[in-house]
């Protein structure tokens, strides 16, 4: 199998396993609204499945998330991305990456994953246009050798969108 | 130099050569070197609680424990001798007196300097313990209030017979009353239960960055409290701002939360298994 999503990953650290298996606790006992998560044995990469929310652009679409923990999580933020195909819309680029500065440069170790799906869902609900960052292509083309979001230099988008 | 001073610069450069020997897994070499030390100046804790941890290593718990005693003899606040000397005693059984000595040595870890900082470890040990006590005695009350509450039970439902023979002819009610009152024993058994059922902790007792209870609670400026060793972690690894206002915060500025402490205490005491730990 090549699965080549990111660099070889360490395991968790004993923090980062405790931490997680509360989330998915607290997950199970109290999701987030319009939220799924596929649930394996994988506690190091979450599925998760979004639906659009009514009176959205985005209503009654699903979609897949996919959400992979690095070793020293909470400290470090994960990887969060869209699985294929990523919805159209002006903060999403094609291969499913996401600009949303929450995920990298605001990180903060007191965000959840379901707090982090609740600001992916309102960046899908507050959007007015469904199409692709300006600059898509350039973007997907330099990240075709399997780059990670995170080591992107994000510019952010302005968050009225 | 008189002798005295010449003896200690002596026992100094042995203490260090054991330290050297311990970090190389030498540990015999190690309590040789501790042990000359001990010979030249035997009122220096240190060296006892660096010799007790080179027996705990080998697990000799006899000596881990004298070693540890004479330390406490010498400094009565040494964290690392009471968390040793607990361990010894958890070891031969004494889990009253072990458990005592983790919660001295968790008491006066808390706020230790962050290089020498071991409340992580030493809650684990001491919440393993308490766990384990908090088995044992909760199986001890549960199967006491079940047999008192069959008890109850039959002596209810022996009364009611009785009332029942006894007044042929209005049935009806000494019945409903029976009902209602095997109901309302129900109940009361259940409240009675309730401290020693499993649920969750509440949130105010738990950290927003580990989502545990806290161990060693700390306030920032803004309020919010956190537990020490991640939210130092945090202001090391990701940034000198609060994690959930990000108002900006330096370490100087987090203050022991005490209230936080005591209610997190209250609670344990009174709901052991919240001493879990997975």
């Amino acid at each position: 199998m090549t699965s080549s999503s990111g660099a070889a990953r360490k395991n968790l650290s004993k923090i980062a396993c405790n931490r997680l298996q509360k989330e998915l606790v607290e997950w199970q006992v109290n999701p987030p609204t319009g939220f799924k998560h596929k649930v394996t044995d994988n506690l190091q990469r979450w599925v998760v499945e979004v639906i659009g929310a009514p009176g959205t652009l985005y209503a009654n679409e699903t979609y897949q998330l996919q959400v992979d923990f690095p070793e020293n999580y909470p400290m470090e933020a994960p990887q969060v991305i869209f699985l294929h195909p990523a919805p159209l819309h002006p903060h999403i680029y094609s291969n499913g990456h996401i600009c949303l500065d929450i995920l990298y440069d605001s990180w903060s170790p007191a965000m959840t994953v379901s707090s982090i799906c609740i600001s992916i869902l309102s960046m899908l609900s507050s959007s007015t246009t469904k199409q692709r960052p300006e600059d898509n292509d350039r973007y997907v083309k330099n990240c075709r050798n399997g780059r990670s979001p995170k080591e992107t230099r994000w510019w952010f988008h302005d968050d009225k969108v | 130099m008189g002798p005295n001073a010449a003896a200690a610069k002596q026992a100094e450069k042995l203490r260090i050569n054991g330290n050297t020997y311990f970090k190389k897994d030498r540990f015999g070499a190690a309590i040789d070197a501790y042990t000359e030390a001990i010979t030249l100046c035997p009122n220096v804790p240190i060296y006892w609680t660096n010799r007790a941890l080179c027996h705990l290593k080998r697990n000799d718990w006899e000596r881990v424990e004298e070693d540890s005693r004479k330390a406490i003899q010498l400094d009565s606040n040494s964290v690392k001798a009471h968390y040793m000397l607990g361990l010894a005693l958890l070891q031969r059984k004494e889990s009253a007196k072990g458990i005592k000595e983790l919660e001295k040595a968790l008491d006066l870890g808390r706020g230790a300097n962050p290089k020498g900082y071991m409340v992580e470890e030493i809650w684990q040990e001491l919440a393993k313990a308490k766990y384990h006590e908090w088995e044992r005695l909760s199986s001890k009350r549960s199967w006491e209030l079940q047999s008192l509450k069959e008890a109850c039970e039959s002596a209810l439902k022996e009364k009611h017979f009785l009332e029942f023979s006894q007044r042929e002819g209005f049935v009806d009610d000494p019945t409903t009353a029976h009902s209602e009152q095997l109901e309302a024993l129900e109940v009361v058994f259940n409240i009675a239960a309730e401290a020693d059922t499993p649920t969750e902790v509440p949130d105010y007792l738990c950290c927003r960055i580990t989502l545990d209870i806290f161990h060693d609670p700390v306030i920032t400026p803004s309020g919010l409290t956190y537990e020490r060793a991640v939210i130092l972690e945090h202001l090391q690894k990701v940034g000198k701002f609060d994690p959930i206002t990000r108002e900006p915060l330096d370490q100087s500025q987090l203050v022991p939360n005490l209230a936080i402490k005591e209610a997190v205490q209250a609670f344990l005491d009174k709901h052991g298994w919240a001493y879990k730990v997975d």
